[in-house]
């Protein structure tokens, strides 16, 4: 099972479990219906979209409304530390939450006393807490963009806003030595999927796959691409793919659904959502 | 002691100091803070970070946006806010991309587009607190001139780099499409 958390911009939730359905324009989890936008709701549509295509299980959910003040993310790490062993997901995919690093160890503590350690995965936020608490050795993937790269890379930075002026001058040629350097102060997962103008697969440290076809840099402006990159990852393992296949698979039907969807910069993400399945009939 | 208060174990965040020029100063901080919800402790600043008094108030260095727009509604004085560790100052490169009618300005890992002609913000990217997705619901399809900034409504350093991005968008738009 694949079990996806984060926080949902609103001020009228708590916490939310379910299973996650997308109708092509709205996400349903559990009783409550969340538009479609950047953030966790991207994220999780593209699973949906992914888990329909193969007939897979949907994503289960943990939702908790949080606008930012924090409140709704603690109240999510409160809920997975006391009940994730209960749950015993597949896969554990952590999203949008504040960043708290005391309590990410938490859920740490709590993914370890599962019946079976589940596959680990964070992106935005959540792995950002991750790094920060030198818990990045205990996840199997992270998918950062170049931006959150050089956060990695940088030894004494917990926030992105925070890293070094020199490492925020990264271009594509030196993506190698930000990998490097992550990898040997242990802020990397086992799998890194390094998204942008190229996409990376990295695996314990090396590069093993780039891909920059199709050429759509108008992808960066849209809100919510990253998301959805993450998203369809998580859904491809839970249908049985390796890891590197999975990000494979993720990367390529990302940049064909932005073709497919025509994208320009105003380009909203759920109309690349609403691509993924044609670009999955031909993927 | 306060600063030798012992840290509740494995919930406080932490990474941020707000330095005081009195202790005084530093107290009343802090109670504010923590009657709005924050979690904070009062603690000695490491010696190179001392600026007046020997007493800070350490906060999650994350919430950064919101902890600064509370002291400042409250009329709190501080003599500066900043991270434990790392850079000092947040990252402060802006990089513009062009695309036709769109122009994409991005500061460290948020990115915010609009159309050079009219102003409309298209989309809002990058980031990974919890109150991009709000901010980014609050400001899309509205006019640059015609929305709060965004260190105004959001709370963490997302938002505040996302801020940057707008100041820069606004510069930009006000110079008609240049830079």
């Amino acid at each position: 099972m694949l079990l996806i958390c984060g926080t949902i911009p609103r001020d009228d939730l708590t916490i939310v479990t379910g299973e996650a359905k997308f109708d092509g324009d709205k996400l349903i989890a559990g009783d409550t219906e969340i538009s479609c936008t950047q953030g966790t709701a991207a994220l999780v549509s593209a699973a949906c979209v992914v888990a329909t295509h193969y007939q897979a299980p949907a994503p289960q959910v943990i939702f908790a409304g949080d606008t930012g003040n924090g409140q709704g993310s603690r109240l999510l790490y409160d809920y997975l530390s006391k009940n994730l062993p209960r749950i015993n997901p597949d896969i554990l995919l952590m999203h949008y939450i504040l960043p708290v690093m005391g309590l990410m160890k938490r859920v740490c503590e709590a993914a370890d006393k599962c019946a079976r350690k589940p596959v680990m995965m964070a992106d935005a936020s959540a792995m950002y807490a991750a790094k920060a608490a030198g818990l990045a050795g205990r996840f199997d993937i992270f998918t950062p963009d170049l931006s959150e790269m050089e956060f990695l890379a940088d030894a004494e930075a917990i926030h992105p806003a925070y890293i070094s002026h020199h490492l925020f001058r990264a271009e594509i040629a030196r993506i190698d030595e930000l990998i490097t350097a992550a990898y040997l102060q242990k802020s990397m997962a086992k799998t890194v999927v390094v998204k942008g103008a190229i996409d990376h697969v990295v695996q314990d440290g090396k590069i093993t796959y780039t891909l920059d076809r199709p050429d759509l840099p108008q992808l960066e402006a849209i809100g919510g691409t990253g998301d959805t990159i993450s998203g369809m990852i998580g859904a491809f393992i839970a249908a049985g793919f390796s890891h590197y296949d999975a990000a494979i698979k993720a990367l390529k039907a990302n940049r064909k659904a932005g073709e497919y969807a025509k994208a320009t910069p105003a380009t909203k993400v759920r109309e690349i959502i609403a691509a993924i399945p044609l670009a999955l009939n031909h993927n | 002691m306060f600063f030798k208060r012992k840290k509740e174990q494995g919930r406080f965040a932490g990474g941020g100091l707000v330095l005081f020029q009195s202790v005084e100063e530093a107290i009343a901080a802090e109670k504010v803070l923590q009657a709005h919800g924050y979690e904070v402790k009062l603690v000695a600043p490491p010696p190179q970070l001392r600026k007046g008094c020997d007493l800070a108030v350490e906060f999650n260095i994350v919430e950064k946006a919101g902890v600064e727009r509370l002291l400042r509604q409250k009329d709190k004085h501080y003599a500066e806010m900043l991270p434990v560790k790392g850079a000092g100052e947040l990252l402060d490169v802006v990089k513009v991309t062009y695309f036709n009618d769109a122009c994409m300005v991005k500061a460290g890992n948020m990115k915010l587009t609009f159309d050079k002609n009219t102003g409309v913000i298209l989309n809002i990217s990058g980031g990974g607190c919890p109150d991009i997705p709000f901010l980014h619901i609050s400001m899309l399809d509205k006019k640059l001139t015609e929305v709060d900034r965004p260190k105004d409504k959001g709370h963490t350093l997302c938002a505040l780099m996302l801020d940057r991005a707008f100041v820069g968008a606004l510069e930009i738009f006000a110079n008609k499409g240049v830079r």
